[in-house]
Formats: C-alpha cells, structure tokens, sequence
C-alpha cells in the first residue's frame, strides 16, 4: 500500500460508522495518524481498536460538531499529543430528525438538525483547526458532501420528500467548501470537498426497510435488493462505491499529490451525477 | 516551486504494470503526465505529431529508470491514432490507460492577435475536439473488449467559465475556451456510454502554467500597460497569477500529471464522468 500520508496527524469526525470509519481506515492504512472523533463514544473507540488492530495509529475522541466548544477541545487535545494538526475531514453528518426513515415528507426538525450538523457542524470543526493552520501557512481541509448537493436527479426510489432539507444542506458544504478555499489560500491551506455516492451503511438499511413496508411495489425484497436496484438504475458504471472508496479520494485530496488543487468538489458516485 | 516529480515518490508503485498512451507527450504538460506516470510504474507510450520530441522524452524517461516508447501519434487523424494504438497493444499487449492531452491554444499566430480568426476555431475544434474524439475511438474497441480501462482526457479551466480579468488573453482565447468546455462535455458523454463496459472517463482542468505562449502573451501586455515596463515576462506572468489564484502559484506539467495519475489508479476505480480542475483554486466547481 502507498504511504502517501506518512506522518500525517489527521481529524476525522462522524468516525464511529459508515462512511467517516472507511475514510479513518484508509488514511491510517496510507500512513497517518488519526484521531477518530465521534458523538457515540462506544462506536468510535471500537474504530480506533480495529485501526490499531491492523498495525495502524488512532485515538478515539468524543465530540460533538454541533458544538464549537467541543471541536475546540478536540482540536486542544489534539495539538496536545501531536503538536500538529495537518489533515482535517469534516465529516460528520446526518439525513434528517429522529424518524425520517418512517416518513415520506421533512418536517421542521429535519431543516434543523440538517443544518445543526451537515452545515454549521463542519464550520464548528473548520473553526477549531485553522488557527493553527493558519499559523503554520500549511493545512488540508477536505469536507464530506454528496453527490445529492450538486444537481437534483429525479425522484428517488427508495426516499420520499424528507430527503430535501439533507439535499440543501450538502449543497451548502459545497459553497461553504468554496468560501473557505478562497479565504485561506494565502496560507497555503487547501479546502476541497468530496461528494460520495450511494453507499450502503446501516442508515441506508434503515431507510430501505421502511421503503419496503410502504411500497406494495416492492413486496418480497430484502433492503439490499431495495438499495441496488435503486442505483443501477442512475449509475453509469454500476460498481458499488464503498465507504473505503470515499477515503482513497479523501486520501488524494488531502496528499502532495493534490497540492494546487483548492476549491474542488469531486464526485465519487460511479458517474451517477456528472460535474 | 518547480513541481518537478521524483522517482523515489511513497506513490512509486501506483500504476505498476499498467500501460499507458499518453497524446501530445512530445513536450508541456504531456510531457509532464508521461514522466508522472513512468516514474509511477506504469510503461508508458509517448504520441506527438512531432515524433522527434515524443523520441526525446521517451528517452529521458528511460535515461531516469522509466520505461518508455515513442511513435508519431497525428490526433487529427482517425488513422493515425489507430496505428499508435495498434502499436501500443502489439508491443505491450493491451492499454490500461488512455491520456488525451494533445491541444493547441489557436491557429499559428494566436499569441500576436488581439482577436480571433477563422482558423482558430477550426484548429482549435480539429485538434482539442475531434482529436479527442479519434484518440478514444482508437483504444475504445480494445478497452470494451477488455471490459476494463481508464481515459483520462485533458482540458483546462478556461472550458468550465469565462472570468473577469484575464485581460492579457483578449478575445482570440475564445474558441480555446470553447473547445475545452466541449472536451468536457464529450467526457460526461463518452462516461455514460462506456460505463457498463467498466471504463471510466474523467477529465483534468489544468490551471495556469509557463509555457512559451505565456512569454508572449506576457510581452504583448508588457508593451500595451506602461506600469508593467520593468518587469520581466516571467514576473508579469507571476504577477498576474498571484491576482487571480487563491493559492497564489502556477501549476506545473507534473502537476497535472499526478491528478491523472489518481484517475488511472484503483484509488479512482467508482469515479467517472468527473472534471477536476487543478488550479490553485481559480475557478472553482
């Protein structure tokens, strides 16, 4: 495997599943160090476990984006066991309110808490890190969207109107991925986004269970047969994407090899939205 | 910042064993993708229009530990590009990796015009479009037979939106710009079509880079804005490229070539129909 972050002291948040626990193990498997920083404090000390298990380094931290203090304090004790922070993912992020599996239209709670977590979350983590970064005229930022915030595709599915306020918030990553980048250029720090695809984790199990239980239509499926037709149908290469998928193009980003690239967003969906 | 690409990167072994045909590699930014890419693992074939300069490359990259081949590759000719593919896959087997990198900025003569003419659309369109279009032609079948392959084609920032302020290239960059947002258009296109044979199609937006076009330019500029008379081409250049960059440096060939080194890599294999600028931050997508 190629080291390419060697060294690299690294922040992933929303570490503890899905997607940010695929893109935690493929840095530390690319040589980073990694802190792994999660609401559920179980969950994240388990991904750091599994990373030390394979040989890589990580320490779990619990945190809340929803809170600048408490990304302030990760940060803090980062600085402090590391005395550098190089590579930032905010990655945390959540589809709507309690219970939008079960629902078929968002409710205000889910315009909230979108917007709590997918926008103001990753300006708490940004907000915690670029001080330092900014001191040290050196820094990654790479921001986790989705495809979703770049183009609307049709009707989906598996999904009902309740995924509009997540659509919107992803959105907002992408311009506030782009304020960032112009802002902070003159310290060398580069902000880029990556916008996953349709990757199947347990939230997509969920929201394909309650599919199945109000659509006759789709009588007799498993939720995963529920979650594969609902994306051979709009994607060109018809491979799966995987949450280690998202890490190796994080990885990219957050590399030398990307080092004059700033303000991108980079799809990484099989082709399902084209940019 | 020289960018310059060492053989003894941590991604030394990214592309091992893949083949490579990589258009206009006779020098620039093709040059630059040929050397990445080599120096990577992968064996890469080098077509230019001038075979001189694709041999010349070809042997620097041997002389460097590379492995390299060079044949005449006319990218305006669908002929022509069939027979460098033919050739590629006769010596080497297969291709893995398809760059389509060869371009012109306009017809001979652009740097010295303050507009268009005729001929720099249709240079532009025969080479930056349908040049393209002939090189993926060329190793389409093969890679479709295969079901697997990467194409990674080339445009440039220009081909995603005009901007305010790029007044050192006047209206003569217009069909360029034209042709480069058309390469991404054919990108998007050639993606959908070739996705269920589990080839991906992606393209690189190389920002703003010294090249011998840049020097004129400068030099035209230089003698139009008295508050420019005593700096030198290449301070003009950076100047202007500190104004409208938020990283505020140039990009270099190998710049270019490790954004396309991750596309042809596994790390890329669920990513197509995608267009990554690299260009410290000018346009923004």
């Amino acid at each position: 495997m190629d080291r390419q972050l060697e060294g690299k002291i690294t922040l992933v948040t929303g570490a503890g599943r899905g997607i940010g626990r695929g893109i935690a193990a493929v840095l530390a498997r690319r040589g980073a160090r990694v802190v792994v920083s999660d609401l559920d404090e179980g969950a994240v000390k388990a991904v750091a476990a599994e990373i030390a298990n394979e040989g890589g380094d990580a320490t779990a931290i619990q945190g809340d984006v929803r809170s600048r203090a408490s990304m302030e304090r990760l940060a803090s004790e980062t600085l402090a066991a590391y005395g550098r922070i190089d590579i930032c993912v905010p990655n945390a992020g959540v589809i709507g309110a309690d219970g939008f599996e079960d629902r078929s239209d968002f409710t205000e709670a889910d315009w909230d808490i979108t917007y709590e977590v997918n926008v103001k979350g990753m300006m708490n983590t940004a907000e915690a890190v670029i001080p330092h970064m900014k001191e040290r005229r050196q820094g990654k930022i790479v921001n986790i969207a989705s495809q979703g915030g770049r183009k609307p595709q049709g009707r989906h599915i598996a999904l009902g109107r309740q995924i509009v306020p997540y659509l919107v918030s992803k959105a907002a990553v992408i311009q506030w991925t782009h304020l960032m980048a112009q802002d902070l250029g003159e310290y060398n720090v580069n902000v880029n986004c990556v916008c996953p695809g349709t990757v199947w984790t347990p939230m997509w199990e969920r929201i394909a269970a309650n599919r199945l239980s109000s659509d006759p239509a789709l009588l007799g499926m498993s939720p995963r047969q529920v979650f594969d037709i609902s994306f051979e149908h709009r994607h060109p290469l018809s491979i799966e994407q995987t949450p280690e998928d998202i890490g190796y193009a994080v990885a990219f980003l957050a590399s030398e090899d990307a080092s004059e690239i700033t303000g991108q967003a980079l799809n990484v969906n099989g082709g399902a939205v084209l940019n | 910042m020289t960018g310059a690409e060492k053989k003894s990167t941590p991604m030394a072994g990214q592309l091992r064993d893949r083949i490579a045909l990589v258009t206009g590699a006779g020098r620039g930014i093709g040059q630059g993708i040929a050397t990445v890419l080599a120096f990577r693992g992968a064996t890469v074939v080098l077509a230019d229009i001038d075979e001189a300069s694709a041999v010349a490359a070809a042997e620097e990259i041997a002389g460097a530990g590379g492995t390299a081949m060079a044949v005449r590759g006319d990218v305006t000719d669908q002929q022509s590009m069939n027979e460098a593919a033919a050739e590629t896959v006769s010596r080497f087997g297969r291709i893995d990796v398809c760059v389509a990198n060869a371009g012109v900025i306009g017809a001979p003569g652009f740097e010295e015009r303050q507009d268009y003419v005729e001929e720099d659309w249709d240079a532009t369109y025969a080479v930056n479009v349908k040049g393209l279009v002939h090189t993926a032609d060329a190793v389409v079948p093969h890679m479709k037979e295969r079901k697997s392959g990467r194409i990674v084609n080339i445009a440039s920032h220009g081909g995603r939106a005009p901007r305010l302020g790029v007044r050192s290239l006047g209206g003569g960059i217009a069909p360029y710009s034209v042709s480069k947002a058309a390469a991404i258009q054919w990108t998007w296109t050639l993606a959908l079509r070739l996705g269920e044979y589990k080839i991906t199609v992606n393209v690189v937006c190389p920002g703003t880079l010294w090249t011998p076009m840049w020097e004129k330019i400068a030099l035209v500029q230089k003698a139009a804005d008295p508050a420019l008379k005593d700096l030198s081409p290449r301070e003009i250049f950076l100047q202007s490229v500190r104004e409208r960059t938020p990283l505020g440096r140039e990009q270099t060939p190998e710049h270019i070539g490790r954004a396309v080194a991750f596309f042809a890599s596994d790390d890329a294999r669920v990513i197509t129909g995608q267009a990554l600028n690299v260009n410290g931050g000018a346009v923004m997508n």
